[in-house]
C-alpha cells in the first residue's frame, strides 16, 4: 500500500488524473484488444479527478476511445434521467466531456426488473472484459463505496443490493427537495471483493472528516467496519489524500510514506518521465 | 441524418440566461433531444458534431406581427389563392435570413369581403427549407378611427352585434380553425368588449390595439381575456398620469393582469427610453415584433414605392412613411436587428433580449406553439439560430435542418 499526500483536494485531482493518464497511455489500449478497464466512483471527492481527466482529454494528452468503465453503484428505483442518479452524475461530469464510446461504459441499472440478475450480470461483464485494471474508489464515511454508507460490509462481498443507513438517507434528503420519502432506500453496489479483484486500486481520500477512518485503515488491522483496510492485503494499492485527511495519522506514519514517495520520485527521475508531471502536480504549470 | 450534437457553444435558455452546454437534436424527427438519454439508451455515438466556436445557440425567432416582406404583402390576394400561397412560401424561405423560424402573417384592415378569402389560407404551414407560418393575425377592422395609423378608415367597423359581428367579418370557421389566431381590436369600439370572452374560448388570442380606451376599459378587456397589447405606445394615447390608458395595463397591481405587449424596437417607432421604461416595468411581458411591411428587404433601395389602395410609401433607411404625410407606416426592420436593439437600448444581456423574441412570444401565443417552440428544451422543435456574441446571425435551422448560413 502506498500513501501519497498532496496539498489540497485540487492537487489530489491533478495527481490522480496524471497517474491514470500515465497508466492508460503506457498500456496503449487499442480497438483490437486489450482495452483498458477502469472502475469509477461518484460523489464530491472524485470531482477534481474527473475535471483533471477532462482537461487532459481536451488537451489531447489522453484518450478514452479504447477505455471501458464500470461504475461502483446506482440507486435502486431512481429513474436514469433523475438529476440525482449516478447515470446523470457520470454523464454530466465525465462521459459528455470526453471521447469515450457510449457502449464501453457500464453502470448498474437500478430500474432492472430482476435486480439479482442485474448484479450477477455485472460481475459477469467485468469478467468478460478480462477484469478491472484500475479501480478508482472514494471513501465516504469509512467504506470504499459511497453508496453503502453503513459501517459494516463483508470483506468478501460481491455486486449486490444494499440498504442504505438511515443517516445516509437523511444526508441525501437535501438532493430530493428535503422529502425523505423521495430518497432511495437501496442501491446496487459492487462488493469489496469486486474491488479487491482489480489489478490495482486507487483510493481518493480528502478532508478532515475522513481523517479518523484513514488512520484506522492504515495503522490498525483489517476490519469490516473500516472496509478500506482490506487494501492492506491487496498487492497494488495507492491511497491519495490531502493534508487534512492525515490529521489523525501518527507523525511517523506520515513521515514513512513521504519518504517512500521521495525515494520513488528519485528513482523515476533517474529513469525519466517524472520531471514534467512533478512540476504539474506541485501546481507549477 | 441522425443525431447532431452542437458543442463549444452557449445556449440561450428560456429564463434568459446563457449556459455553456451542448445541444443534441434528432434530424429525423426534427426535435431537440437529451444527450444523456441518447447516450444511455442507444449506446451509440452521435452522427455529427458541429463546433460553434463559442457562439450563441438560441431558439429560432418568432414574429407575431408582420404584414409582409420581400415584396410580398400578406393582405393582398388579388391574384388568387395559388399565387398567394406561392408568395407566402417565398417569404417563408427568405425570412430565415433574419433568424425568424416561425411567423404570424398579419392582415391589416381590409374590405370586409377579403377576410373570408384570406384567413382560411393562413392555417399552420411549413415551406420546405423555410420558416413555419403559425396562423393569422387580423389587425382590424374593429379599431378606433382616431388611432387608425396607416389603416384605411373607410374599412373600419364596429361590433354592434357582439361576436356575431366578428363572425360576419372573419367567418365563423376562421375563428375556429386550427393554429394561431390573433385578433387586434380596440375595446372602446362598440361591442368589442363582449367579443373577447367568446373569442378567447374559441382559441383566439385577443390583443388590444389602435385604441383610445381609458385604463379601466383596457383593464376590463384584460380581465375578460385579452392577453396582448399590439405595438405598445403606437396607435394609442400617450400615458397620462391620471389616466394611463392602454399603456397603463402594464402597471396593474395584480401582476396576472399585466398583459404581454408587442414592441417595435427599431429605434423609430418607440424612443429607446420608452422601450426601457416598458421593459423594466414588465420584463416577462415583452414581445418583440417587426410589424414589417412588404418593403422589408435589406436589398431594397430608399425612395418611393407603390404600396396598396393607390397609396405610396417612402422608404428612408428603416423609416417608412405614407407619402405626403409624416405618419409612420409599418417598419422595415428584421427581427434579429430588433433583438440587438433591445439589448443595447436597455443594457440587458443579449440572452434576455433573445427571450423576448422566443420564449415570451411562444408563451403569449399559447396552445401548441407554447409547447413546441421558443425554447431549447428536450422534446421541442429544433428551430434554431446560431448568433455571434453581438447577436449577428450566423445560421438558421428549421426542424433540425440548416436552412440559412451567413
Amino acid at each position: 500500500m502506498r500513501l501519497s499526500i498532496r496539498d489540497s483536494p485540487e492537487q489530489v485531482g491533478l495527481y490522480v488524473g496524471d497517474y491514470l493518464a500515465k497508466r492508460i497511455n503506457e498500456f496503449k489500449p487499442s480497438a483490437e484488444k486489450p482495452l483498458f478497464v477502469l472502475g469509477l466512483p461518484t460523489g464530491s471527492s472524485p470531482l477534481p479527478t474527473y475535471q483533471s481527466l477532462v482537461e487532459l482529454v481536451q488537451r489531447g494528452d489522453l484518450s478514452f476511445k479504447n477505455v471501458v468503465t464500470f461504475n461502483m453503484d446506482e440507486y435502486v428505483g431512481l429513474p436514469r434521467d433523475h438529476p440525482e442518479s449516478y447515470h446523470t452524475f457520470m454523464y454530466t461530469n465525465f462521459f459528455s466531456k470526453i471521447d469515450i464510446q457510449p457502449n464501453n461504459t457500464h453502470i448498474l441499472d437500478g430500474e432492472a426488473e430482476d435486480l439479482l440478475h442485474e448484479c450477477a450480470e455485472y460481475e459477469r461483464k467485468i469478467k468478460s472484459v478480462g477484469g478491472i485494471d484500475i479501480f478508482l474508489g472514494v471513501w465516504e464515511r469509512m467504506v470504499i463505496s459511497p453508496s453503502t454508507r453503513c459501517p459494516g460490509s463483508s470483506l468478501v462481498s460481491r455486486t449486490r443490493i444494499k440498504t442504505l443507513a438511515y443517516d445516509t438517507i437523511l444526508a441525501n434528503a437535501r438532493f430530493f427537495n428535503n422529502d425523505l420519502s423521495a430518497v432511495p432506500r437501496m442501491a446496487l453496489t459492487v462488493g469489496i471483493a469486486t474491488v479487491m479483484d482489480a489489478r490495482e486500486v486507487i483510493l481518493v481520500v480528502t478532508g478532515q472528516k475522513k481523517a479518523m477512518a484513514l488512520a484506522q485503515c492504515i495503522e490498525n488491522g483489517i476490519n469490516h467496519f473500516w472496509t478500506a483496510s482490506a487494501l492492506q492485503s491487496h498487492p497494488w494499492s495507492l491511497l491519495v489524500c490531502d493534508e487534512d485527511a492525515t490529521l489523525e495519522l501518527r507523525v511517523k506514519t506520515v513521515r514513512y510514506f513521504k519518504s517512500i514517495e521521495k525515494v520513488q520520485d528519485e528513482v523515476e527521475a533517474k529513469y525519466g518521465g517524472a520531471a514534467v508531471r512533478k512540476t504539474r502536480v506541485n501546481g507549477v504549470h | 441524418m441522425g443525431i447532431t450534437r452542437f458543442t463549444n457553444c452557449s445556449l440561450a435558455l428560456p429564463d434568459g440566461s446563457l449556459r455553456r452546454s451542448d445541444l443534441f437534436i434528432d434530424t429525423d424527427s426534427g426535435k431537440i433531444i437529451s444527450g444523456q438519454a441518447h447516450f444511455f439508451s442507444t449506446r451509440q455515438p452521435v452522427d455529427r458534431t458541429i463546433h460553434l466556436q463559442g457562439n450563441i445557440l438560441a431558439p429560432g425567432y418568432i414574429d407575431a406581427q408582420i404584414n409582409g416582406a420581400f415584396g410580398v404583402d400578406f393582405s393582398s390576394i388579388d391574384e388568387g389563392d395559388a399565387t398567394y400561397l406561392k408568395r407566402l412560401n417565398e417569404v417563408s424561405r427568405r425570412i430565415v435570413e433574419t433568424g425568424t423560424t416561425s411567423y404570424v402573417p398579419t392582415i391589416i384592415t381590409q374590405r370586409k369581403e377579403l377576410y373570408q378569402k384570406l384567413l382560411p389560407l393562413l392555417r399552420p404551414r411549413s415551406a420546405p427549407d423555410g420558416a413555419h407560418v403559425l396562423g393569422y393575425h387580423a389587425e382590424g377592422p374593429f379599431l378606433i378611427p382616431e388611432k387608425k395609423g396607416a389603416h384605411e378608415e373607410s374599412f373600419l367597423l364596429d361590433a354592434s352585434q357582439g361576436i356575431k359581428s366578428w363572425e360576419e367579418v372573419y367567418g365563423a370557421a376562421a375563428l375556429d380553425q386550427e393554429g394561431v389566431k390573433i385578433v387586434t381590436a380596440a375595446p372602446d369600439v362598440e361591442g368589442v368588449l363582449e367579443c373577447i370572452k367568446p373569442a378567447v374560448e374559441r382559441g383566439v388570442t385577443v390583443s388590444i390595439g389602435h385604441s383610445n380606451a381609458p385604463v379601466d376599459v383596457a383593464a376590463k378587456a384584460v380581465s375578460l381575456g385579452a392577453s396582448w397589447v399590439t405595438h405598445l405606445f403606437n396607435a394609442m394615447p400617450q400615458m397620462h398620469h391620471r389616466d394611463p390608458g392602454v399603456i397603463g395595463t402594464l402597471g396593474a397591481q395584480d401582476e396576472s393582469q399585466r398583459p404581454f405587449y408587442g414592441l417595435i424596437v427599431d429605434g423609430i417607432h418607440v424612443h429607446p427610453n420608452a422601450v426601457r421604461l416598458a421593459y423594466d416595468c414588465h420584463p416577462e411581458g415583452a414581445v418583440l415584433v417587426t410589424d414589417a411591411m412588404s418593403l422589408m428587404d435589406p436589398r431594397l433601395p430608399d425612395g418611393k414605392h407603390e404600396w396598396r389602395d393607390g397609396r405610396y410609401i417612402v422608404r428612408d433607411g428603416l423609416r417608412l412613411y405614407i407619402e405626403g404625410t409624416s405618419t409612420l407606416a409599418g417598419s422595415a426592420i428584421s427581427l434579429d436587428h430588433c433583438v440587438r436593439n433591445l439589448a443595447s437600448f436597455t443594457s440587458i444581456p443579449l440572452s434576455k433580449a433573445i427571450q423576448c423574441a422566443t420564449w415570451n412570444v411562444a408563451q403569449m401565443l399559447g396552445g401548441d406553439v407554447a409547447k413546441r417552440k421558443g425554447a431549447l428544451l428536450e422534446g421541442r422543435d429544433a428551430d434554431l439560430v446560431v448568433l455571434d456574441r453581438d447577436g449577428f446571425l450566423q445560421s438558421t435551422w428549421v426542424m433540425g435542418k440548416e436552412v440559412y448560413t451567413l
